[in-house]
């Protein structure tokens, strides 16, 4: 309680004001502009660096003048520290006081005066970078029982040498002795030298890569050191499903990302955090929203209408909410990707699963760690409407294609409002959208505690995160709090809980403000002449969005709270066998309470405000059983894990409404003074899954790993009879490495062939798809109000069942050049059949779709997982991780074996692909013979006439232009360290997907509405981008307008570059702090591709754009 | 080793059981939804059917889906400058746009099917109903049997021989048929006579169907079907017997406190209390985006950009979408001097709501500030106290075509006063599906086509003498020699302007081509005689798998 309070207040010291960060964040800015040019000239040159040591400066090479007369050695070697950056160090009984020098003037080397100072007393010197140690010559050399009294003060030099685990020299290998920081690094032969202050000084041996190793010297004055490599790795403990396997003897494909990796970049949640650093999954952000999430896929999407997101499991428990989780609390996040990874998780396995472990408390000293950041987030471009000229232009033109504008004599005819024409004459134009759009912000501040004693342990943590949107208003508090507990009731029993409570406050801003400023008219004034806002500026049609500005008159506030418990009890009957019963509890509570102002956007239209508030609990208990064994008998090894598992949910909702109370200050809690609209529902739903689960491991001279799984789900959701299903799948893998011929090379560090096979379920669909409902349809008989139940337009489907996918997956894991060079290569193709799909009935039906088991998917694809050591010196070290994937995703059956225009769904092609008239340009003058063959004019939309039949029809001539999906996407992240620094630059990349620009789309060829700035047609400008303006069409009537919105969206950002320092130890001991970390941090920094202003990720939306973040941060620990 | 086994054993059991128990939990709980089956086979679950299969009349009546679809691509209209779809209206292109509500042949297409598969389920399962008199079976079935008739109607006379079912959809159906027009009149006719057989003849719910009703409706059919004899005694039986009469004044119909009059055969009742109505919300998504009577906003000129400073928006005057306005020709076709339904359904004279000056003359509250006659003013005689929109200054002399779509004399019988705010889209007015006029107008042609002029004066004469301005009835009254089928569609153009039946007269009438080249410069160039049907919806298309068999309508591929 005591740490919770001192955490709260340094939470309330540590905020700056918003202008101080933003100048503060200007210069770090400037900084990272620096760092991110330093990592190109690092890239540029290509060069692997490979040294080796890092010793202080020769001593026969540092010349200096001393002039002493009958000095003590101490002055004298104070002398030479002060000329040189050399330190001396040595016990106070080798310099003897009464010990007198003289020098003269002439310049020397160092060694020349230390060698005549020392030689002749019985001093010997030992260098350590620019630390000379000074010892007692005499005594050292000396052996025996004679100096049993004095070893304690002993300084002795230790030659030693590193190698392998093959018994090959290990060059850069930091040594130093233990609660110091001065130490050596071996040298290109393995071999080091080491002046120690006693015989059995401890010293750490340590190497990226390699064990580290603590050793004491024992008195020996050559030791030889074998250092285990790359056991980190391989060694690692690997969370799988339901357990926890070594990643050596890992069959299926499974990433494993740490915490630190997580924490590394900024982000709103832990998922974000990810982006490009796991191979084979797409996660992107394509809102700048406050809170805003990202959308995960793993492998592709594979169904059309049910979920194609990954399962998540925090802590054992299935947890969708994600979003919550602290990132400084995560231990691991495992990604499961192959189907026998996720094939334990039956039913809800088939779009991957990610696993994510919290921390917890363990044993001895306690552990605080505490960190913050600020940072403010900007526009990552953003495309402007035109301005009051240019819209005026465009007018201009409209007119002047029937004939009605011929000058700006003929502006009254075309701005028949005096006002307007006065504000085209006076070329008065107001930015709209940047009257809504500012600067936002986002800060975190984390705590956390963890330790215990030998029976219980605990870690809790808390965290607050805010994020300011792009709009007044537009915000996002997070409260988070954890305790995970472990308790050792007997010697073979042990319980525990983790818990976990989020709490969110939003005002989250909707309204449609971006579309609205993005077609008013830009010479409209928001303002009235007594400077009040104008309802409708200029008079027209579209409602003043700066009134939403208002916090009193847009409200749309959330407040969620997350709660998830989960306590296990595990009992150890026998050695090797586990009993571990879970059980989780999630609650989710949200209330979401909204006013719009009778002048807000949504209702300057209608009659009066609108209040309205809606409430919805969310349970679910998840109640499973696990059982262990594990038995090794001489090569075999066996393992064997049971599950029974159940899960129920229940979610309910209420709201209620009404409009045109008479004070906005009643908000939305006064829903009773609202005269007109009262509106109220409610709402359950809920579902139940069984089930039950085999896994088998078998391993033959740890070699040959083999696993079996086979899991049945029972689900309430499909129809009786299809209500149960199994998934079975199989994994082989072959350590390669391990075989006897493999000892003798050296170029490989490890390998291993893995393969599986294995169907896993979707279970995204929605309760109740199985039964036809009725519709409660408003009416009444002489205006009393009279029940009409019609049928629902979505009918149920009585045979509803799992959709299923097959997954074959073959991956090599390899570590080349002493694991310098780790990674894996996975190939698979995933078959997706009974494709759960809202399939379009014809409307002739009456009805309009139902849910229906029809169509097939495939995915294929390779991922490419590559981490290279590319510098490890003692100092300074260069690692990078680069992921590659390529995912080529299909629809590869649809009912009837056609082509569903109405969802826009095609044989061959993503699930989510473009299909319409292809726009080859605009008819120009020159062709308007052609053009009038075809129904058309000059200046008109000119699509290919893909049929060839001389007309364009929408059966023959539209096409499949692009899909919304990435041909391949790649990360490459680098992590750098000199000394303190660190630095960490990623980029991201995802090419090949269109998206719909609906700036692009923006063109009204009537100027009825403002626009994007477009290059149109003109008999003047024979353009092909744009047709020709005409104030008798509208966008709606204009042929193939929806061509004019595709675009590249391939893009590659450089995602993050934070640079960081930490405080070296000697700074902290004084303030009590073991660890003392600043950073400055640049999110979407850059971001190349073909679309001018705007940021691609976001999918072409310009309501929501995407963000930069320029933020500085500490962390710090004790 | 004992002890072990029986702890396995135990623990064996143990997950069996707790298995099992989950295993019953499979079953679905769903309180929150009602289903077919539980809720129509009881009889005030019946209700709620029928009430229901009234409701998709919505989507048509006062809605502007159906005004594009009834009214315009006619003879009396064209676009205004705020028209969403002018190329619908001209017959440019009539497929591949979209209205608010949706593009508006997709919009009716799928609801009135909607409506046929609603009729048809409660028809088909109405005998499932337990506790039903026989009476009341036969009242519902009949209702039922009308509501089929009156959508299969807009659909075969929209579309033409398009998809005919009387079958209930069960399961996922991806077929449809072509039916020939015959047939679906030969259902039309079989369940009007099943309704009028069997319906009451009076109702205590408006909007209900009742015999009057159905022999209303019936008496279109006939007389679209060129069933002359049957058309003038269904028409002649409706005026005689059933207590209707004609409002003293055309202008009375239109009075937001006397629309349920007497003269009202069947409408749409469109609910005062709006969330009766059928706009789309949370808890009804498949509603209209603008829900209830949208009439009064599609008609209106823009007054309140003549000169901001004296008029604004007001209640009064409207929100005007500035939609549609009319045709030269159809101003033409009244007799101002005589006739008062041409200032009981146009608006020509705005008044000023805000005080200021005007070409340095004081202008108050309530005086002139607009004018739109029918007429053209010599420059010299314009007022200089208010802005003058004459012929001259709306369309071509030469042409027809007009010269500006923003000011224009405005069709003004459906503004509604009574709405709560000068933005509010949704109207309570009923909307009149068929009222005693058009029985006139039914009588008459029928007894034209019969060879029977004199009549024909008879009946229309009793239409123009209600019409008659105040002492010019006699200026009004017509002779035997003028009747003709123009003079009679000019006729339901003064009578019925607006109220969506102009597309379906023209049609039937065979004149949809000829009046268009002659009275509409707009759509002229682009009329061709396959636009007598409309196109079917791309999404029908793209949705059947019979390919083959259920293409588009000839012309439109």
């Amino acid at each position: 309680m005591q740490v919770m309070k001192k955490t709260l207040a340094f939470k309330h010291s540590c905020r700056l004001s918003d202008a101080d960060a933003r100048q503060l964040l200007n210069t770090f800015r400037k900084i990272m502009k620096l760092s991110f040019i330093i990592l190109l000239v690092l890239l540029v040159s290509g060069q692997l660096l490979l040294a080796y040591s890092s010793k202080g400066q020769a001593l026969e090479k540092i010349n200096i003048k001393i002039e002493l007369r009958n000095a003590t050695l101490k002055s004298a070697l104070k002398q030479i520290e002060k000329q040189t950056n050399l330190r001396f160090a040595y016990r106070d009984n080798v310099l003897s006081p009464n010990t007198k020098v003289s020098f003269s003037t002439e310049s020397r080397s160092v060694k020349q005066i230390l060698d005549e100072i020392f030689a002749s007393r019985g001093i010997g010197y030992n260098q350590i970078d620019n630390n000379i140690i000074l010892y007692n010559n005499i005594v050292a050399s000396t052996s025996g029982l004679a100096t049993i009294t004095s070893e304690k003060s002993l300084i002795m030099t230790v030659n030693g040498k590193v190698v392998d685990e093959k018994g090959e020299s290990l060059p850069g290998v930091s040594v130093k002795i233990k609660g110091t920081n001065s130490g050596v690094a071996t040298n290109a032969s393995g071999d080091f030298t080491i002046t120690v202050p006693s015989s059995n000084t401890v010293l750490v041996y340590s190497f990226l890569g390699y064990k580290t190793l603590e050793q004491s010297v024992n008195g020996k004055t050559s030791i030889r050191i074998v250092m285990e490599p790359t056991s980190q790795l391989l060694e690692q403990v690997v969370v799988v499903g339901y357990g926890t396997v070594k990643k050596r003897d890992l069959t299926g494909s499974v990433v494993s990302v740490k915490g630190d990796e997580i924490t590394k970049v900024a982000a709103s949640n832990p998922m974000e955090a990810l982006q490009g650093k796991v191979a084979g999954v797409d996660i992107v952000r394509t809102s700048g929203a406050a809170g805003a999430n990202v959308s995960v896929t793993v492998r592709g999407n594979r169904s059309l209408t049910a979920n194609n997101g990954p399962l998540y499991i925090v802590d054992g428990i299935q947890y969708s909410n994600y979003e919550d989780i602290n990132q400084n609390d995560i231990a691991s996040m495992e990604f499961l990707k192959d189907a026998s990874s996720t094939a334990i998780y039956g039913s809800r396995g088939a779009n991957g699963v990610i696993i994510i472990t919290t921390k917890r408390g363990a044993e001895g000293q306690v552990k605080v760690n505490a960190g913050t950041y600020y940072g403010v987030t900007e526009l990552n471009g953003y495309p402007k409407p035109m301005t009051g000229p240019q819209f005026a232009n465009l007018k201009r033109e409209g007119y002047r294609t029937i004939g009605t504008w011929n000058s700006t004599a003929d502006d009254p005819k075309v701005f028949t409002n005096a006002a307007d024409l006065a504000a085209v004459q006076n070329g008065t134009s107001y930015y709209w959208p940047g009257m809504s759009l500012k600067n936002g912000a986002q800060q975190d501040y984390n705590a956390s505690v963890s330790g215990g004693s030998e029976k219980t342990k605990a870690y809790f943590s808390m965290d607050y995160f805010k994020e300011n949107g792009l709009y007044a208003n537009d915000f996002s508090n997070r409260y988070t709090l954890r305790l995970n507990i472990d308790h050792q009731v007997a010697k073979a029993f042990k319980i525990g809980l983790q818990s976990q409570l989020a709490y969110y406050d939003q005002n989250l801003r909707t309204d449609g403000i971006l579309t609205v400023e993005n077609k008013v008219i830009p010479y409209f004034n928001p303002y009235n002449v007594d400077g009040s806002l104008a309802k409708f500026p200029g008079n027209g049609n579209q409602a003043n969005p700066l009134f939403d500005d208002d916090p009193s008159q847009y409200i749309n506030k959330y407040n969620i709270t997350h709660l998830l418990s989960t306590a296990y009890a595990e009992w150890k009957p026998i050695a090797d066998l586990t009993i571990r019963s879970n059980l989780g509890i999630t609650l989710s509570s949200s209330r979401n309470g909204s006013f719009q102002g009778e002048n807000t956007i949504s209702r300057a239209l209608s009659s009066g405000s609108l209040s309205s508030e809606a409430n919805s609990t969310d349970n679910s208990l998840i109640w499973e059983n696990i059982v262990t064994y594990q038995k090794k008998l001489g090569s075999h090894s066996i393992g064997v894990t049971a599950i029974t598992s159940y899960q129920s949910s229940t979610s309910d909702q209420s709201s209620a409404q009404g409009t045109g109370q008479l004070l906005s200050t009643q908000s939305f809690y006064a829903l009773q003074s609202n005269p007109a609209n009262l509106k109220i529902s409610s709402n359950y739903v809920g579902q139940n899954l069984t089930s039950g689960a085999l896994r088998l491991n078998y391993a033959f001279k740890d070699k040959y790993l083999l696993t079996l799984t086979g899991r049945a789900d029972g689900s309430s959701v499909l129809a009786a009879g299809n209500k149960w299903a199994f998934f079975p799948s199989a994994a082989a893998a072959w350590r390669i490495i391990d075989e006897p011929f493999m000892k003798t090379q050296n170029t490989f560090s490890e390998l291993k062939l893995r393969g599986s096979y294995g169907i896993a379920g979707n279970a995204g669909v929605k309760p109740y798809q199985t039964q036809s409902n009725v519709i409660l349809i408003p009416f009444s008989w002489n205006d009393v109000t009279a029940l009409a139940y019609g049928l629902d337009p979505n009918i149920g489907n009585p045979n509803l069942k799992w959709e299923l996918t097959g997954t074959v997956d073959i991956g090599l894991d390899y570590g080349l050049l002493k694991d310098r060079i780790t990674g894996s290569i996975d190939f698979y193709d995933s078959h997706t059949k009974d494709l759960l799909l809202l399939q379009q009935l014809p409307a002739t039906t009456g009805a309009k779709t139902t849910l229906a088991n029809v169509g097939k998917s495939r995915n294929t694809g390779v991922e490419i997982a590559l981490n290279t050591v590319n510098v490890r010196t003692g100092d300074f070290s260069w690692s990078s991780t680069f992921t590659y994937t390529r995912n080529n995703e299909r629809i590869t059956y649809l009912p009837n074996g056609v082509n569903d225009l109405g969802n826009g769904w095609f044989i061959g092609h993503p699930v989510s692909s473009f299909y319409d008239y292809q726009k080859i340009g605009i008819w120009q003058t020159s062709e308007a013979t052609q053009a009038a063959a075809y129904g058309y004019k000059p200046g008109d939309i000119k699509v290919a006439d893909i049929d060839g039949d001389g007309k364009i029809t929408a059966a023959g001539d539209r096409v499949i232009l692009g899909a919304a999906v990435p041909k391949y996407s790649f990360g490459f992240s680098n992590d750098l360290k000199f000394k303190g620094f660190d630095l960490n630059i990623q980029i991201f990349g995802r090419i090949g997907q269109m998206f719909v620009s609906q700036y692009a789309l923006k063109y009204e060829p009537n100027a009825i509405e403002n626009g994007a700035v477009v290059d149109y047609w003109t008999p003047e400008n024979p353009t092909n981008a744009y047709p020709r303006p005409n104030a008798n069409i509208s966008k709606a009537s204009e042929a193939f307008a929806s061509t004019l919105g595709y675009a590249d969206g391939s893009f590659v950002k450089i995602r993050n570059a934070t640079l960081g320092y930490n405080l070296p130890a000697s700074a902290l001991r004084s303030i009590h702090l073991s660890n003392l970390r600043i950073y400055v941090s640049a999110k979407n920094f850059a971001t190349f591709s073909k679309v001018k202003d705007y940021d691609p990720e976001g999918a072409g939306s310009f309501e929501r754009p995407l963000t930069k973040l320029f933020l500085a941060g500490l962390n710090l620990s004790f | 080793m004992k002890k072990l086994i029986k702890r396995w054993a135990l623990l064996l059991i143990a997950m069996a059981i707790a298995f099992s128990a989950c295993n019953k939990k499979l079953d679905e709980y769903n309180p929150s939804n009602l289903t077919a089956s539980t809720v129509y086979t009881k009889a005030v679950g019946f209700e709620t059917l029928v009430n229901a299969a009234y409701t998709y009349t919505r989507f048509w009546y006062g809605k502007e889906e159906g005004y594009q679809i009834s009214e315009m691509g006619t003879d009396i209209w064209t676009s205004g400058t705020g028209d969403v779809y002018p190329s619908f209206t001209q017959y440019n292109n009539l497929q591949g746009s979209s209205l608010p509500g949706g593009d508006p042949l997709s919009l009716e297409w799928n609801n009135f099917y909607a409506a046929i598969n609603l009729c048809n389920t409660g028809i088909a399962t109405i005998g499932d109903v337990t506790d039903y008199t026989a009476a009341q079976k036969t009242t519902r079935e009949a209702e039922l049997r009308y509501l089929r008739a009156f959508y299969y109607w807009h659909i075969v006379e929209t579309w033409g021989d398009v998809h005919f079912t009387t079958t209930p959809t069960a399961g996922a159906i991806t077929e449809a048929n072509r039916t020939p027009v015959s047939a679906f009149y030969d259902q039309i006719f079989t369940d009007l006579k099943f309704a009028v057989a069997n319906l009451p003849a009076t109702t205590s719910d408006y909007g209900r169907a009742t015999i009057p009703v159905a022999k209303a409706f019936l008496a279109r059919m006939y007389l679209t079907r060129g069933m002359n004899a049957e058309a003038f005694a269904m028409a002649d039986d409706v005026i005689k017997n059933y207590g209707y009469v004609l409002q003293p004044k055309y202008v009375d119909l239109w009075n937001m406190g006397n629309l349920k009059n007497k003269e009202v055969i069947w409408a749409v009742d469109y609910s005062t209390n709006l969330t009766n109505n059928d706009l789309t919300t949370t808890t009804y998504p498949y509603g209209h985006s603008r829900g209830s009577n949208n009439g009064h906003l599609m008609y209106l000129m823009v007054y309140d950009q003549v000169n901001t400073s004296l008029l604004i928006r007001d209640i009064n005057n409207g929100r005007p979408f500035n939609r549609y306005m009319p045709t030269l020709a159809y101003l033409n076709m009244f007799d101002q001097a005589n006739d008062s339904r041409f200032n009981g359904s146009f608006q020509s004279v705005w008044t000023a709501n805000k005080a200021g000056t005007f070409n340095s003359n004081t202008i108050k509250v309530g005086d002139t500030i607009c004018y739109t006659p029918v007429a053209t003013i010599p420059v010299a005689s314009q007022s200089k106290k208010y802005v003058t929109y004459d012929l001259a200054k709306v369309y071509d002399p030469v042409t027809a075509i007009p010269i500006q779509r923003k000011f224009y004399i405005s069709l003004s019988k459906f503004k509604d006063s009574t709405r709560a705010s000068v933005a509010e889209a949704q109207s309570a007015r009923d909307v009149f599906v068929i009222r005693l006029a058009e029985m006139y107008l039914i009588a008459a042609e029928a007894k034209l086509n019969l060879g029977d002029p004199t009549t024909a004066a008879t009946y229309i004469n009793v239409i123009r003498t209600r019409a008659a301005k105040p002492g010019r009835t006699a200026q009004m009254q017509i002779t035997p020699a003028q009747v003709t089928l123009d003079f009679i569609l000019d006729e339901r153009a003064r009578e019925l302007g607006g109220e969506q039946l102009r597309w379906f007269d023209l049609k039937r009438t065979g004149k949809l081509g000829s009046r268009i080249q002659a009275l509409n410069p707009d759509a002229a160039p682009y009329f061709k005689p396959y636009h007598l049907v409309r196109p079917i919806p791309q999404s029908q298309i793209d949705a059947v798998t019979n390919k083959d068999v259920f293409k588009q309508n000839p012309g439109y591929n």
